[in-house]
């Protein structure tokens, strides 16, 4: 089961690399988020830990229902372009996105042969960082930039859930903080865009 | 024996039901009236009653190429994966022949377009054969990939394996598999973000401008391979990417081997209801996220399976 949502984690992250449209972005975003509560909370029901529990449920709320939301709600109040095309071309891409896979499964191995319990999962966290760097990359819009923080965001927690076998909550209370943080200034940085076109 | 023949005729029986089922499930989300169920066999009833015609440019390949369309589609359905446990099947053939056999029907279909001589015959076998090439790689990737999965080259052994000891470790390479197997089962078939198989504008038509010379007897031929090549595709993914209920007894797991079947086709009819059609130029992107994930998954086959 770990493994089926894991695999769509990354699944919907690399399709998100290939999206030209802004709600499609979002709505990859929100199954990425998706992916990622569901994997938390199978994992803390599995090892009976209350605290992933907590902040599985919080990633549901939170990412899955609350940022989708008032993303859109943003972008249609600002009346943002809705066609984002991103700068590198997908050709390139095709061939950019193994390369990253093989050469992040590479890095991950030392870490891998140090760890016994959920190994596989660090390579695959560290890997969707960088396609998540990549998003932001190959963005040229505000908006573009913004999911792709997000993402960066969710990768950040998958490493934090599968790398140290569950986080203390005081860690994941803390992310979220930077979280809203992260909110407060996509609103700043869209009122921003607003007064400049 | 018996049980492998009935799986066969069962097969060539259904495989019009389910166009027309794609096509009366459309129409019903787009609040029309809905065509039958067995309209595939009114059409079918309809070409054989009528004159079949054959223009003075074109040579004998036009008399010929029908049938080479339909019979590699036919021997492939002999490769198929067994349904039903105890049924017989044969373990020979890798899914590499199944390409191979799939690509010969293509290679004869693009002749019928070059050989009307018109000039949307060879547009369409351009497109068809820009968008095969591209889809090549890819098959061959995800074959692979569930091939090294199953832990057999034969796909029947390999549909076995998956459904008696399916490896858990690997799920997640095996879904990315299966993505890439149902991009490619939407581009192969002509489906809509690929290919609209129900406009004859000569912009979008991909399939319909080969064949648009064809008449009578010759178009129903065309018409059959074209249903039959998507119960092959969609069998495949049934019994590769689907892999349970082949453990019951005989006709409960054909009854659930059906029910697959017309689940992917409910998937590939609110695809078609839902999705845009994409522009030639940016079904290469498309195709290039089916090798991706063809990719990805052995990759992640490779590095988290050991």
């Amino acid at each position: 089961m770990n493994n089926l949502f894991i695999g769509l984690f990354l699944a919907t992250l690399i399709i998100a690399l290939f999206s030209t449209r802004l709600y499609s972005l979002f709505w990859w975003y929100l199954l990425n988020s998706l992916m990622l509560s569901l994997l938390a909370l199978t994992i803390g029901f599995q090892t009976y830990d209350n605290a992933m529990i907590i902040s599985g449920s919080i990633t549901l709320v939170l990412k899955v229902i609350i940022v989708p939301y008032l993303l859109k709600v943003m972008s249609q109040k600002y009346n943002l372009a809705r066609q984002i095309p991103p700068n590198i071309k997908a050709q390139y891409s095709v061939l950019l996105i193994p390369a990253i896979l093989v050469f992040t499964f590479y890095l991950a191995e030392p870490i891998v042969e140090v760890m016994h319990h959920h190994a596989n999962y660090v390579a695959i966290s560290i890997s969707s960082l960088f396609f998540a760097l990549l998003l932001i990359i190959q963005q040229s819009t505000i908006t573009g930039k913004i999911i792709g923080f997000l993402m960066l965001e969710n990768a950040l927690f998958l490493l934090g859930t599968t790398a140290t076998d569950g986080m203390p909550l005081i860690i994941e209370f803390g992310i979220f903080l930077d979280f809203l943080m992260t909110i407060v200034i996509i609103i700043l940085a869209f009122e921003k865009q607003e007064v400049q076109s | 024996m018996n049980l492998y023949i009935v799986t066969l005729i069962l097969l060539i029986v259904i495989a019009p039901i389910l166009t027309s089922f794609i096509k009366s499930l459309k129409m019903i989300l787009l609040f029309k009236q809905p065509a039958s169920l067995f309209q595939g066999y009114r059409n079918i009833s309809k070409l054989l009653k009528k004159e079949t015609i054959v223009s003075h440019e074109s040579s004998q390949i036009t008399r010929v190429a029908p049938f080479l369309v339909l019979s590699p589609l036919l021997i492939t359905l002999l490769f198929l994966p067994p349904v039903m446990h105890e049924s017989s099947y044969i373990n020979f053939v890798d899914a590499f022949t199944i390409t191979g056999l799939i690509s010969l029907s293509t290679f004869f279909l693009m002749l019928i377009g070059l050989d009307s001589a018109s000039g949307f015959g060879g547009m369409g076998s351009s497109r068809e054969a820009f968008i095969s090439a591209l889809a090549e790689p890819a098959m061959v990737l995800t074959i692979f990939a569930i091939s090294m999965i199953a832990n057999n080259l034969g796909i029947s052994e390999a549909s076995k394996n998956l459904s008696h000891n399916f490896p858990q470790e690997h799920m997640a390479s095996f879904i990315f598999a299966g993505i890439s197997f149902f991009i490619l089962l939407l581009a192969e078939n002509g489906r809509i973000p690929v290919d609209n198989p129900e406009t004859h504008l000569e912009l979008t038509m991909v399939h319909e401008a080969m064949i648009l010379d064809l008449t009578g007897f010759y178009l129903m031929l065309v018409e059959v391979a074209s249903s039959i090549k998507f119960i092959i595709f969609a069998s495949l993914f049934a019994s590769l990417f689907m892999p349970f209920g082949i453990e019951f007894s005989a006709p409960l797991a054909l009854l659930i081997f059906i029910i697959k079947l017309f689940l992917i086709a409910t998937i590939v009819a609110l695809i078609e209801v839902n999705v845009a059609k994409l522009r030639l130029f940016k079904v290469p992107d498309l195709l290039g996220i089916a090798i991706v994930f063809a990719f990805l998954s052995l990759i992640t086959f490779y590095i988290l399976g050991a």
